[in-house]
């Protein structure tokens, strides 16, 4: 293996020093060698010469440092003298020293409290852009879907169809078991909190009102900008990297049409369907705990349930869902179609695309609460 | 040249399901030389290249490395590949630093100038060094592939179509800077290519992959003189001969 690199400085009265170099010198074993070459390019006067003759493997590391070593001493650019017989040491020493060049400087940052301050400005504009860009993207999506209302026969109904399997039938599972989940819990806090005023019975309506208006659906679009977002964004952000979006535009093939206008009727499809399940397996869920804490029996529970839940309760949760399908999806492609060159870019489109739509489900389930109650449905 | 064997191929099959890609292939290559490897699409070249630099395993078969075993290690190898694979995220100097922050103790200061001496070697000059590979050129990205390949100095070079998607003279450029960092450094280098004229200006021999096997192998004109079938329609069709003249050649 390889031979531990070492050096002796050979200085003899009325001579030039000689700096014989012993052992391997290649980019393995000359790390620990830099500091005390340093130390002693002071020594190295003109004239200073170099020994390879008992210098076993060497590569254009070393070469390097050992041309750097004697560039910095007082020898300065001269050639080095060698002495000594090796294989392809003056090679390497002349290749070295013919590339050497400096790293360029690094581009000039703002650091500190002023970097701060600009980022944070830039953040913010960068956010106005970005408001506007997406309000921009969602018009356009919205002509593209009125164009193939009129000429239906332009929908693309395989990719359609494959994509309301892969995101909606395939998310089926998950959305329903975490709706059970959140009729569970919300059953048994019902049971837990309305027992001590003596309102136990009330667990049933609880339940019914909660994931009928507001858990099925605000679950089934967080689930689904968890998941089918980041799909989207990934899989657009990918064909733009690489190029397979401009050659889809050179083609005449409209990318609003065939990727943007596919994802977002898949979705229009599909989450009202998630979102009914996602109800049904809730309020299974609560009728569970209400069967084994509270001796509700399921044909009490639909009984009760059927009595004074109205209707409207249904629709009032049913409504959002086509309209949090066409936000997660005009924001999945948006930052799909806003991917850049490189990697970083992916991610953080993929990140602003969960992010983003999260925010937006909420804040739209909020606006939608708000108008209700006014409203009083 | 030495006639050590730097890289030693004895029976190697590889089997992608039904497909057979090599079929009991051998193949020598010399210490310090540039070998050339052609072959129409689909024979494998990739692939052989795969196996050799162990991403790959072959179905059967021993690929060694009797020069560098002898002396008691493993080779180190430095791999381009066609589209450059340069870490996106990392601009080009960080891209050749890579290797070296990962397997040296180097200072800061070494690291960044021997990076800086690979890119210069590899024919690209400070501008680029704080670039995104996204931001420079195919050619650019070629050559800080390579640069990166040679960061750790290794002792066997693999070009996987090195020259493909470059202009005329930007692969000339290319195919001399190959020739000369590899007769400098005394690398072997492994050189899989589709270019004639790359055959021609940078490789000493040429092995021909054809139907799973090393149909021939030695020097374009040794190959000219005994070529039959697809070897003989690769050198001896239009763009062959235009090459052959090109170099000079009958």
């Amino acid at each position: 293996m390889a031979v531990e690199a070492t050096f002796e400085l050979i200085e003899a009265a009325e001579q030039a020093p000689v700096l014989a170099l012993r052992g391997d010198w290649t980019v393995d074993t000359i790390a620990s060698l830099e500091g005390e070459l340093r130390a002693l390019a002071a020594k190295l006067v003109p004239g200073a010469a170099l020994d390879v003759g008992q210098l076993g493997r060497f590569d254009v590391a070393g070469a390097y440092l050992v041309d750097r070593t004697f560039r910095e001493g007082a020898g300065g650019s001269e050639r080095i003298p060698v002495r000594g017989a090796h294989g392809h040491a003056l090679a390497l020493l002349a290749a070295a020293r013919k590339s050497a060049v400096a790293p360029a400087a690094p581009p000039e940052r703002t650091h500190g409290f002023e970097g701060f301050l600009e980022r944070v400005g830039r953040a913010f504009g960068g956010l106005g852009h970005e408001i506007i860009d997406t309000i921009g993207f969602f018009g356009e999506t919205l002509v593209v879907l009125a164009k193939l209302a009129v000429n239906p026969k332009r929908i693309r109904w395989v990719s359609v169809v494959h994509i309301m399997e892969s995101a909606g039938l395939n998310a089926l599972p998950i959305v329903m078991l975490l709706s059970f989940f959140i009729g569970l819990v919300v059953a048994y806090l019902g049971a837990r909190v309305l027992g001590d005023f003596g309102a136990s019975v009330f667990t049933v309506e609880l339940v019914a009102f909660s994931m009928l208006r507001e858990f099925s659906v605000v679950i089934t679009a967080v689930l689904l900008a968890g998941r089918t977002n980041s799909a989207f964004t990934a899989e657009i952000g990918a064909m733009k990297m690489r190029q397979e979006i401009d050659a889809m535009r050179v083609m005449r093939i409209d990318p609003m049409e065939a990727l943007v206008a596919t994802r977002v009727i898949a979705m229009l499809v599909m989450t009202p369907i998630l979102t009914f399940a996602a109800m049904m397996a809730g309020i299974f869920g609560g009728l569970l705990v209400c069967w084994s804490a509270l001796g509700v029996s399921p044909a009490m529970f639909f009984a009760r349930i059927s009595e004074t839940v109205p209707e409207q309760h249904f629709w009032v949760g049913f409504v959002k869902a086509p309209v949090f399908a066409l936000v997660l999806a005009v924001i999945g492609c948006k930052q799909g179609l806003s991917v850049g060159g490189d990697v970083g870019s992916l991610g953080s489109r993929v990140t602003a695309s969960v992010v983003q739509a999260i925010f937006m489900v909420i804040l739209i389930d909020a606006m939608f609460a708000l108008w209700f109650l006014e409203m009083n449905w | 040249m030495s006639a050590e064997i730097a890289i030693r191929v004895r029976d190697l099959v590889t089997r992608f399901g039904a497909q057979t890609v090599h079929s009991g292939l051998d193949l020598d290559v010399r210490v310090g030389e540039i070998l050339g490897v052609v072959g129409p699409s689909g024979t494998g070249k990739s692939v052989l290249l795969r196996e050799i630099t162990g991403l790959d395993a072959p179905t059967e078969g021993e690929i060694t490395f009797p020069h560098a075993e002898a002396a008691g290690r493993v080779p180190r190898m430095g791999v381009m590949f066609q589209d450059g694979a340069l870490f996106s995220n990392l601009t080009v100097l960080e891209n050749v630093e890579a290797p070296l922050r990962e397997h040296t103790a180097f200072s800061d200061d070494l690291r960044a100038e021997i990076a800086a001496l690979k890119l210069s070697m590899a024919g690209l000059n400070a501008d680029a060094h704080h670039k995104r590979p996204s931001q420079i050129s195919g050619g650019m990205r070629k050559r800080a592939a390579v640069a990166r390949a040679l960061a750790l100095d290794p002792e066997l070079l693999f070009l996987d179509e090195p020259t493909a998607g470059l202009d005329p003279i930007s692969a000339e450029n290319f195919d001399s800077m190959v020739r000369e960092l590899a007769k400098a450094l005394g690398l072997t280098v492994f050189l899989v290519t589709h270019d004639l004229d790359t055959l021609h200006a940078v490789c000493d021999r040429v092995a021909v992959l054809y139907k799973g096997k090393v149909a021939a192998i030695g020097t374009i004109a040794e190959i000219s003189a005994g070529a039959t079938g697809w070897v003989n329609d690769y050198f001896s069709g239009p763009r062959g001969r235009a090459a052959t003249r090109a170099a000079g050649g009958g």
